[in-house]
């Protein structure tokens, strides 16, 4: 490496750690009030207020991992769950939880290195000048002076000495001290993060809550199947076999009367199959298993009356609920691009990634879109929760509409 | 008229044949899947096909296919695409290949008899017949140019876009032949649209407009 960027890594580094500061002085101080509050915690005195003692703490760990995922380049999802019940159950809670442990631990490790590796890299910037240029100006110090424990008192240690110092200053500074910032980061990536084990427990707890809600909106569009078949077209049919069954009586003693119930059943068989078309496509569109998502995206963009840009995967299927959820949105969006939204063309993507199918509709119309108004936008919430799958809409008035959608789907 | 059929469904093909012979044609070949249509097209080159859109083996659009690569060995072939539901891309596939002699037709209308011979011979006669549902996905996603066109005449650009004459639309809309014709030059005059007399140019120039 030459001297140049090596400078300059240390130099970031240095600042790294001289910022560090403003979280490993409070740190410092906290650590040492913590041995007080667990004294007193054990006596049942501070209890009631340990959530109240852990904010600060906290607050601390925050600003560390914004610091260190810019030095790591990785994001670092903070552990903390919501604080819910009373404030005794709330600091069951804290003590039970592992994230407050090792807030406690960062807080003792980082408190102190943290300290010493900051007057460390910054102390050794001017040290080198002052080492070097030792031999101009030893003499003037006051009899008895050190320079690193060490007296100079003649010419061949003044020679000698001060550069084999600033030597040893350049090492730690060009090989120690960016070492030092990146272990700063690292403790603060390993102890501020979820646990393997914190974190599945809460990706559980999502996924339990969001699969009763998937359930219950399945439920629903189940109920909604069968109302439509029960009450619609079954209705419908039995009615006809009716009119079947009278004009059959009457054939002989009046054809015409038989003859008008006739067609009155072949009307009433033509709205059944109707509503049955609805139906069916409701539950999966028959262009869907005719040309697979892609082709019946490409029939919806075709439908519509200004330009769409489409971005298809073009191979692998996914799962036909899946796939009908998918095709659901982009129609349901596309019909509001055509009604809504004054839009001069439209763009839809999808995208296959390893667990999720992603779907993307978006236009330059007026933006402004309400998913709490438009029925529409709330037909695609209900059918996307049913999944288990996000909703996004980003609207902006005069901004046009952006509409994201992934899916959980295994690949 | 030599007919050949191609449908799945045993109940529906020999209601189709009955119908058909009744009404005094012949059914020439049947097929039961969608592999056996073409050869079966090739063999009896018949006066019109009357094809399902979803067959066997893999119950997707192998009707559709098939009529397609037949009118590119038999060019002109009468074909009349019968369907549980219709798809105005598909409607955009068939006629790609020029409109002559095509007819794209929900299922139920076969209900109707009076009504699906009548479209059969007009497509066996080198016509057009196109199921006003599939005229009405075509009317409504493609409104913006239309909406120069007063109801009436949006009437008569439906009823010409699923292949029907002068005269037919004039009993349908119970109006005389003259206002038909007039009205017609009026929607080929805001379309911007060259006037010709015959009925399925006309479909096709409406089906190009409509979907440029």
């Amino acid at each position: 490496m030459g001297l140049r960027p090596a400078l300059r890594r240390s130099g970031a580094a240095t600042v790294y750690l001289a910022v560090g500061l403003r979280t490993a002085l409070p740190a410092t101080l906290f650590s040492a009030v913590v041995p007080l509050v667990a004294v007193l915690a054990v006596l049942f005195i501070a209890l009631p207020w340990l959530p109240d003692l852990i904010k600060p703490v906290r607050a601390l760990a925050r600003i560390e991992r914004r610091r260190a995922r810019e030095a790591l380049g990785r994001e670092i999802p903070e552990p903390y769950e919501p604080p819910r019940g009373t404030a005794v159950e709330q600091t069951v809670r804290l003590l039970g939880a592992s994230s407050t442990w090792r807030d406690l631990l960062w807080l003792t490790l980082h408190g102190w290195t943290g300290l010493i590796m900051a007057v460390l890299a910054v102390g050794m910037w001017p040290s080198i000048p002052a080492s070097l240029s030792l031999p101009l100006w030893w003499w003037a110090a006051p009899e008895g002076s050190q320079s690193a424990f060490i007296v100079l008192d003649g010419w061949t240690k003044a020679l000698t000495l001060p550069f084999l110092q600033a030597a040893l200053y350049a090492a730690i500074l060009f090989w120690l001290v960016p070492r030092f910032a990146r272990w700063q980061a690292m403790l603060a990536g390993f102890l501020l993060r979820p646990t393997r084990r914190s974190a599945l427990t809460e990706r559980v707890e999502l996924l339990s809550t969001t699969r009763a809600e998937a359930i219950e909106a399945h439920g629903a569009e189940l109920r909604r199947i069968e109302r439509d078949l029960h009450d619609g077209t079954q209705a419908q049919l039995v009615a006809v076999a009716l009119r079947l069954g009278l004009a059959d009586r009457r054939f002989d003693a009046d054809p015409d009367a038989a003859r008008a119930l006739f067609l009155q059943a072949r009307d009433g068989v033509e709205d059944a199959l109707t509503q049955l078309r609805t139906v069916i496509r409701g539950i999966y569109p028959p262009i869907l298993s005719d040309r697979g998502l892609d082709g019946a995206v490409r029939a919806l963009a075709a439908g519509l009356p200004i330009p769409v840009h489409l971005d298809l995967p073009g191979e692998g299927r996914v799962p036909a609920a899946v796939e009908a959820a998918a095709y659901f949105v982009v129609a349901e969006a596309l019909t509001n691009i055509a009604r809504h939204s004054g839009a001069s063309r439209a763009e839809v993507s999808l995208q296959r990634a390893a667990t999720c199918l992603r779907v993307r509709v978006r236009d330059d119309g007026e933006g402004g879109a309400d998913p709490d108004r438009g029925s529409g936008l709330a037909g695609i919430r209900r059918r996307v929760a049913a999944l288990d799958g996000t909703t996004r809409i980003d609207s902006p008035a005069g901004g046009g509409t952006t509409l994201e959608v992934e899916l959980p789907c295994a690949s | 008229m030599r007919i050949v059929i191609a449908e799945d469904n045993v109940l529906l093909r020999e209601g189709l044949v009955l119908l058909l012979t009744t009404g005094g044609h012949e059914v020439a070949a049947v097929a039961g899947s969608g592999p056996d249509v073409l050869p079966a097209l090739l063999e009896h080159r018949p006066d019109v096909a009357v094809l399902d859109v979803r067959l066997p083996p893999g119950f997707r659009d192998e009707g559709l296919r098939a009529a397609i690569a037949a009118r590119k060995e038999i060019p002109g072939l009468p074909v009349l695409v019968l369907s549980q539901y219709v798809e105005e891309t598909y409607a955009a596939e068939l006629l790609a290949g020029g409109a002559e002699g095509i007819g794209y037709l929900l299922k139920d209308r076969v209900g109707r008899v009076e009504e699906f011979l009548d479209a059969l011979h007009r497509v066996a006669g080198g016509g057009t017949a196109l199921d006003p549902e599939v005229v009405s996905q075509l009317m409504t996603t493609r409104h913006d140019p239309l909406q120069a066109l007063t109801p009436r005449e949006r009437e008569v650009l439906a009823l010409m876009a699923q292949g029907l004459d002068n005269a037919t639309i004039a009993t349908t809309l119970v109006i005389t032949e003259r206002s038909v014709s007039k009205h017609i030059g009026a929607v080929f005059a805001k379309l911007g649209l060259p006037h010709t007399d015959s009925g399925h140019r006309r479909v096709l120039a409406v089906l190009a407009y409509l979907n440029s």
